[in-house]
């Protein structure tokens, strides 16, 4: 795929301004507070507008009931228990997710190789693996796998694609030299009540949205997932590829909690996936 | 009044992530295009990554013609209550949507009304209904 073309961001931003409707203001502040916060959703979450509205999927957006509050539960050892329900991340493509005003520090080549990606070679819509950080719509939920003597492995389990990340938690350190694979090579540990993961030995194959945003595999990343409440998960992720990249940089998103009715439920992605029939790309 | 407030502003942010489908829909079908057309469902696809379904139409010109009708995946049809019979085959339906961006018989669906004037898939924040008459 040599077009030129840039493909349309994904994901619409995630706007932070809905925390002003909380503070103890005047009313009419609060109103053009909440108004704001209206039309800012809104506009962000219509994606590409026609004249029929939103070019979206029909019934695609699920609507939640707010996440909980309160402290996050533990496990027996006081580990912070992150298997109790599923998560679904706010998606952003990834310079939303970066500080508000600064932009990806791509290096010249990783510059030209986003601008010659064509959307319809995301790997997303060929029902490949997302890879390590890339937002999506669907739930995730954590499994943290105990034997009888200790924490083993945690399993990061995706709805979408029907996919999972195997991340060893016993202590043990990266391969030398890892075959490069989607979701790379991980090993955990906690920090406190952060879960911290640790990956390297990726391939080249995703894309960080669907922009076309590349990483090569000399990709290192480092997540700090943080459950800040029971119904609330924050996660900084430190992105350090200099193939890519002139520095390191750090993103974050955050992440909710869903009822505990929201299971996970089946994706089988190829069994259907007519992609590109529509638009003769095939 | 406050509360109120909130409460909409709380409600909005909560449910306004959950939009997108797998795939690039603006890199599918166009948006300058919409459709309306009516007939009788044939085939419903409940499959992955999209809800698919058919649709026998017979064109102004006489000419039958099978739409390819595009709605969201299975999981998220689900979490919002609908089923794969919410939709059968034999339904007499009106269906609104976006044209794909190369084959005009295949679309995104917006809307889809069945013969005694309900409509199906409807009723999410983001999905205000039918496109422009």
């Amino acid at each position: 795929m040599t077009s030129l073309v840039t493909a349309p961001a994904l994901y619409p931003s995630s706007p932070a301004a809905g925390k002003a409707a909380r503070s103890h203001v005047g009313l009419r502040l609060l109103v053009i507070a909440a108004a704001f916060v209206l039309v800012a959703v809104s506009l962000s979450a219509q994606g590409q507008q026609g004249p029929g509205g939103n070019i979206g999927a029909l019934g695609q957006q699920v609507k939640r009931p707010p996440a909980p509050t309160g402290p996050p539960p533990r496990l027996a050892d006081g580990t912070i228990d992150l298997g109790d329900g599923t998560w679904t991340t706010r998606g952003g493509n990834l310079t939303s997710w970066l500080k508000q005003g600064e932009e990806l520090p791509l290096l010249a080549p990783a510059k030209a190789l986003m601008e010659s990606r064509n959307p319809s070679a995301d790997p997303y819509a060929w029902c490949l693996p997302m890879g390590v950080v890339r937002g999506n719509p669907y739930p995730i939920r954590f499994i943290q796998n105990y034997t009888h003597k200790k924490p083993t492995h945690l399993f990061i389990m995706f709805e979408l694609m029907n996919t999972f990340r195997q991340v060893f938690m016993d202590g043990r350190a990266h391969p030398p030299d890892p075959d490069p694979t989607w979701f790379g090579h991980s090993i955990g540990s906690y920090e406190g009540d952060t879960l911290v993961i640790d990956s390297i030995g990726f391939n080249e194959k995703s894309w960080f949205d669907g922009r076309g945003v590349p990483h090569t595999d000399r990709l290192h990343t480092i997540e700090r997932w943080t459950r800040v409440d029971a119904g609330h998960m924050k996660t900084e992720v430190l992105i350090d590829d200099p193939g890519a990249y002139s520095r390191a940089f750090t993103v974050t998103f955050e992440s909710t909690l869903n009822p505990p009715t929201d299971e996970l439920l089946e994706y089988v992605c190829q069994e259907n996936n007519q992609y590109g029939f529509a638009s003769g790309v095939r | 009044m406050r509360t109120e407030l909130t409460l909409v502003a709380g409600v909005v942010i909560a449910s306004s992530h959950m939009i997108m489908a797998h795939h690039s829909f603006s890199s599918e079908y166009d948006a300058t295009k919409t459709f309306k057309v009516s007939g009788v469902v044939s085939k419903v696809e409940w499959t992955n990554p999209h809800v698919r379904f058919y649709v026998d139409v017979k064109e102004a010109d006489g000419r039958a013609t099978i739409w390819n009708l595009e709605l969201a995946s299975p999981s998220a049809l689900a979490r919002n209550g609908w089923t794969s019979r919410t939709l059968k085959i034999g339904d007499t339906v009106t269906v609104e949507g976006y044209s794909g961006k190369a084959v005009p018989t295949r679309g995104a669906a917006r809307s889809v009304v069945v013969a005694d004037g309900r409509s199906l898939f409807a009723g999410t924040a983001d999905d205000s209904g039918a496109p422009a008459q």
